[in-house]
């Protein structure tokens, strides 16, 4: 309310009542794809595991979190939102402040964010957008600031036009991974991204702090991990489930989400005793890649591949919306403050396989990993997800596919946009695909 | 569907034609095999009966507003005169964009697996490319000798360069469509393909070249040629390996054949004579389903 008068750069001026009756349709819209979406996911899985009710109502992105999070904040708490992984979230957590991530998932306001940015450009910009201009998504709304790490151009041109509402940090990453000027640089602006949350919140973050937020995400990875490892044997948790539990860290309350992830693997390691699998182990494994798939809406392909005819399971994934938030920990020699936050840099720059990078051999950290999880986790074929625009995934693909021919693991390049308007023709394209798999074993 | 029309009695020159027939001289018991294919694609649907996985009677008909009734007109068609009855049916598969609203199917099948199934029917085990030119989509599909699919590539939502885009052309040029391949070769030199073989902008193009001068042909020829260039480049991009076929209604449409020849440097299968006695490509994907039938029946059978 307070900035209302300050003139908008980028945003077109809305007037209080559209911003209003807009909201208010997208958000009941989006509320029954939310319930839809965990009806059929609870349909495929009529045995689920008792503790995926606590992650659906985290998913709830108008529910209990939303209200825990305006309580904190109401008691002095600070609210950061960033848009890419790369946001350190270890020193919002030092700094006492809550760390959420404000990508948007919703179809519908991608067409909104038509009226700022051209159809062109990527739908996940143009829908963060349209959130904004209907101050649709709770945690982008409840953000005090915003950290935006400048990887694509639709990043880095977003966090201008949000610059509108909050005050931005943007954080330059290096593009060369591989080299020692690199890191140095990135490490000054981990140091310096450090000095800008403790002057923002006014908490000073002490070696202390730091290493008790430090070791909550580690804590956090491996509850992680584990979840992701149990899904390399035969299928015990449906890809759907498991990818909605990856997907609430990003907002949930770091300590109780780690908690019951734990619970959740205790559940499945007894399933796995007792042989009780989700889906005949014959079902076709598959790996999604690319884009990232934020919730709700973009439950699209999750949802076709699991219900198709055949039906897959999506086993592993490695998408910034999934396998890559909480993969790498960081690893920590001296709990000094200095190695701390140059441990925190190695993580956030080395570990990730964005292809905003290239080095010295493109990104072959990218394609090495995923060979890696292909074959750890016994994965049959891959489906490469890219939306219109998304053109870094787009022009890695070449690439990628004639890593994955070579190891004879088929490939799919599905291409798609925000929009409901292509299920059908996406159903054939990834039935096609699975029945594909589904003859080298059968048919 | 049809366009809404101004004039009442305008000829419809987008109307291919829909027939049906029975394979002479095979006859059939009730021990034999007796599976159907049922395609319902987007612009036209496609029924094929086989007799011990060989072709027997088919029925092509254009698919209306209802997915479970076009896939009925069009077994009934494929039904007529050949004595069988539903009930004489070991198994029947659907396929086709309306593949889970065939009523009468057991299963359903994908019309990528089905046409790579039917095209190796159709032309043998030699066929290692199949292009599928449907109504809204085209496929480009790599198989193996058994006619399984090894991969495959599907153009996305937009319907440019396919069947249904033709009928729009050839309702704006006033050519009947199964004279269009034939017409847009009638041109000396081939023109430079169209910039855009948008359907929504096809009009606009058309007129635009019209005013430059163009003949009819010549325009025909530059919008074909554009449709060639598309379906050989998703040709190009699952990997061609020969032999190529193509299948769908926009087989019978030489001006695209003949053009995606030129264009990837290598000959097509010959199209088989389906005017008189020969398989027609359009029905290769309810050909391809009749056989999954068949082999999903004996499968049933064994265990």
């Amino acid at each position: 309310m307070k900035s209302e008068k300050v003139e908008k750069k980028y945003m077109p001026e809305i007037s209080r009542k559209e911003i209003d009756e807009l909201r208010n349709s997208v958000k009941t819209a989006s509320q029954k794809i939310m319930a839809e979406n965990i009806e059929r996911m609870k349909k495929a899985d009529p045995n689920r595991p008792e503790v995926m009710k606590y992650f659906d109502e985290i998913a709830n992105l108008f529910g209990q979190r939303q209200k825990e999070i305006l309580a904190e904040k109401e008691k002095g708490k600070k609210v950061i939102g960033y848009m890419c992984l790369f946001a350190p979230t270890e020193l919002i957590l030092a700094a006492d402040a809550i760390p959420v991530r404000v990508n948007s998932g919703w179809y519908d306001t991608s067409k909104l964010g038509d009226r700022v940015v051209p159809v062109e450009v990527c739908p996940v910009i143009r829908s963060t957008i349209g959130a904004k201009m209907i101050e649709l998504s709770p945690f982008l709304e409840l953000s005090d600031a915003l950290i935006s790490v400048l990887t694509c151009d639709g990043m880095t041109k977003l966090s201008e036009i949000l610059s509108d509402y909050k005050t931005i940090w943007g954080m330059d990453i290096p593009r060369v991974k591989d080299s020692s000027q690199s890191l140095r640089f990135w490490n000054d602006e981990i140091k310096h991204m450090k000095a800008q949350i403790e002057e923002f919140t006014g908490n000073k973050i002490t070696r202390k702090s730091l290493k008790a937020a430090i070791e909550q995400t580690q804590m956090a990875t491996k509850a992680f991990r584990r979840l992701q490892d149990l899904r390399k044997g035969p299928p015990v948790i449906m890809g759907r489930d498991a990818m909605l539990v990856n997907q609430t860290y990003l907002w949930d309350d770091k300590k109780r989400w780690t908690e019951k992830t734990e619970a959740l693997c205790d559940e499945l390691e007894k399933r796995v005793q007792r042989k009780e699998w989700v889906c005949s182990p014959d079902t076709p494994r598959v790996l999604v890649t690319g884009t990232p798939m934020f919730w709700p809406d973009n439950w699209k392909l999750p949802t076709l591949v699991e219900e198709a005819n055949p039906k897959g399971i999506i086993v592993a994934d490695e998408l910034c919306s999934g396998e890559r938030i909480l993969n790498d920990p960081v690893g920590v020699d001296e709990w000094s403050m200095d190695d701390m936050l140059s441990a925190i840099g190695d993580r956030y720059l080395m570990a990730s396989t964005c292809p905003c990078f290239t080095s010295k051999d493109g990104n072959e950290d990218r394609i090495n990993w995923l060979i890696n999880k292909v074959k750890e986790w016994n994965v049959q074929g891959v489906i490469y997800y890219v939306v219109r625009g998304c053109m870094l995934y787009g022009m890695e693909y070449t690439r990628i596919k004639k890593a994955l021919d070579k190891i004879n693991i088929p490939v799919y390049y599905l291409d798609t946009d925000y929009t409901r308007e292509d299920v059908g023709q996406m159903k054939t394209r990834v039935e096609a695909f699975l029945e594909m798999l589904t003859a080298r074993v059968d048919f | 569907m049809k366009e809404p029309s101004t004039i009442k009695d305008e000829v419809e020159f987008w109307r291919w034609r829909e027939y049906h027939r029975v394979v002479q001289g095979k006859k059939w018991t009730s021990k034999d095999i007796i599976t159907a294919g049922v395609d319902v694609g987007s612009v036209s649907s496609k029924a094929a009966i086989m007799i011990n996985g060989e072709a027997y009677s088919w029925g092509i008909t254009r698919t209306g507003s209802n997915s479970p009734e076009s896939a009925k007109k069009a077994l009934d068609w494929a039904l007529e005169g050949t004595g069988l009855k539903l009930s004489d049916f070991k198994y029947i598969v659907g396929t086709g964009y309306g593949r889970v609203n065939v009523p009468m199917a057991n299963k359903a099948v994908t019309e990528i697996a089905c046409h790579a199934k039917g095209a190796n029917y159709i032309w043998g085990p030699s066929v290692r490319t199949v292009l599928d030119v449907g109504g809204q989509d085209i496929k480009a599909i790599r198989s193996d000798e058994t006619g399984r699919v090894v991969s495959f590539l599907m153009n996305d939502k937009c319907a440019a360069g396919t069947g249904r885009g033709m009928e729009v052309f050839a309702d704006l040029l006033k050519i009947p469509i199964e004279e269009i391949g034939e017409i847009s070769l009638k041109v000396d030199q081939e023109p430079p393909p169209v910039s855009c073989t948008c359907v929504a902008f096809a009009k606009t193009e058309a007129m635009g070249l019209f005013r430059k001068g163009w003949s009819k042909e010549k325009v025909l020829a530059a919008y074909t040629r554009a449709m060639a260039v598309r379906m050989a480049n998703l040709i190009d991009r699952v990997g061609l390996e020969k032999e190529l076929v193509i299948t769908g209604g926009q087989s019978k449409n030489i001006g695209i054949a003949s053009r995606i020849e030129v264009i990837l440097g290598v000959k097509c299968l010959p199209m088989p004579n389906w005017r008189e006695n020969g398989l027609d490509p359009m029905i290769a994907g309810a050909l391809g389903a009749a056989l999954f039938a068949k082999a999903l029946y004996e499968k049933a059978q064994k265990s």
